[in-house]
């Protein structure tokens, strides 16, 4: 069974530059991802005019970028595909929820989904690598529960507020996603909503005194 | 020029574009040659010129390991220097496998490690090790370099998915260099 929600990927337009603008200036932004806060605004601007040029219209495009959309809640967050390498079929990945309401196990969960589902069925790679900093842990977490099993701790690789930290290199193959899928789908196999509609009413029986 | 006891140790220059360009022909790619997307350059022995011609780029940072003789027997550098986290990755590549094990050998990581440690501050030195270059991981161990662990099915060359391993080096404690300091 699909596991339908109505968060969806697109890619980047014009109108998007000043929420990604706005994402990218954020702190956390360039706490958990990159960037330089003396970087002024049109700097910041200029470089995604670039990134979003170079989006998947290209033939063989070496980065992608992509907006997390929804029906319910509009853009919420950043899709980032880069260092694509179609003779290794592999790329690296970068996340971020700009809408900080929705910074939470669900939202992020499916997001990382749907990111997956494009790379390994639209794109059609055979790995997905990631670099996520040690105490960014809430998103390590998240992409583990994929199937993702962590390669590298490169020790005190990145530093932030004066301090080393370690980093942490994620891979997930394609199998590996596929058996993440088979688990899902079997999760979901006996939920129906005649079963949920019988739960609800046995629910409601046992409470009626 | 370095002179030390088993090896010359100079900057590359333009006329060593054909002996950087045999590294380019072995069967499998030499993993400090793959790019950042771990992908195999196709180099001709004209660009490998043009590149050693340009100086901000190469000079400084790119040399060749020369025997007592004078000739080529590899390559040793830093490159993807990151300075706010003082690490640098070392290109180091012998074209005879067996060299691994000489002295020579030691004598230009010895260099490497005084470029990045001493002349650039680093804190810490990296290295990739494709499942086959076991001479050169060997002598990576031996020098004391530690596994900081495996990127698995990263490169598919020869009809197959190879996995690269990522090496680490430290200073010996008590060096003044932090990151972020």
């Amino acid at each position: 069974m699909p596991l339908k929600t109505e968060t969806f990927l697109r890619r980047a337009e014009r109108d998007d530059l000043d929420t990604v603008v706005a994402w990218m200036e954020e702190p956390d932004f360039q706490h958990f991802l990159y960037g330089d806060p003396a970087r002024s605004p049109k700097q910041v601007r200029e470089q995604i005019v670039m990134m979003l040029g170079r989006s998947a219209g290209h033939t063989v495009p070496g980065a992608v970028y992509l907006m997390i959309d929804s029906k319910a809640h509009g853009p919420i967050g950043l899709l980032s595909l880069q260092n694509i390498s179609w003779r290794n079929r592999a790329c690296n990945i970068d996340l971020y929820i700009g809408s900080k309401h929705l910074r939470n196990r669900l939202v992020t969960g499916i997001a990382i989904l749907r990111a997956l589902e494009y790379c390994f069925d639209e794109l059609n790679l055979h790995r997905v690598g990631a670099i996520i900093y040690s105490f960014n842990t809430p998103s390590w977490r998240i992409f583990e529960m994929t199937g993702a099993q962590r390669e590298l701790t490169l020790r005190g690789h990145v530093v932030r507020e004066g301090r080393p930290y370690d980093m942490y290199g994620y891979g997930l193959l394609r199998g590996e996603f596929e058996a993440f899928r088979e688990r899902i789908r079997r999760s979901a196999e006996n939920v129906s909503l005649q079963a949920m509609i019988e739960a609800l009413a046995r629910e409601d029986a046992e409470k009626t005194p | 020029m370095v002179t030390g006891e088993h090896a010359f140790i100079r900057a590359a220059d333009p006329d060593d574009a054909p002996a950087l360009h045999a590294f380019y022909g072995t069967p499998l790619p030499c993993s400090a040659l793959l790019d950042v997307r771990r992908e195999p350059v196709l180099a001709t022995s004209e660009e490998l010129r043009e590149t050693l011609d340009h100086k901000d780029a190469m000079r400084g940072v790119f040399h060749a390991v020369e025997d007592k003789a004078g000739r080529i027997r590899g390559f040793c550098g830093l490159r993807g220097v990151n300075n706010e986290a003082a690490f640098g990755e070392v290109m180091f590549m012998l074209l005879d496998e067996a060299d691994y094990a000489l002295p020579l050998a030691r004598e230009a990581m010895e260099f490497t490690a005084r470029l990045g440690f001493e002349r650039q501050r680093l804190h810490k030195l990296t290295a990739h090790c494709l499942e086959a270059e076991s001479a050169l991981r060997a002598f990576l161990m031996d020098f004391g370099f530690v596994s900081e662990g495996v990127q698995r099915e990263v490169l598919f060359t020869q009809g197959k998915y190879h996995n690269i391993e990522v090496l680490a080096f430290f200073p010996p404690a008590g060096a003044e260099c932090q990151p972020g300091v």
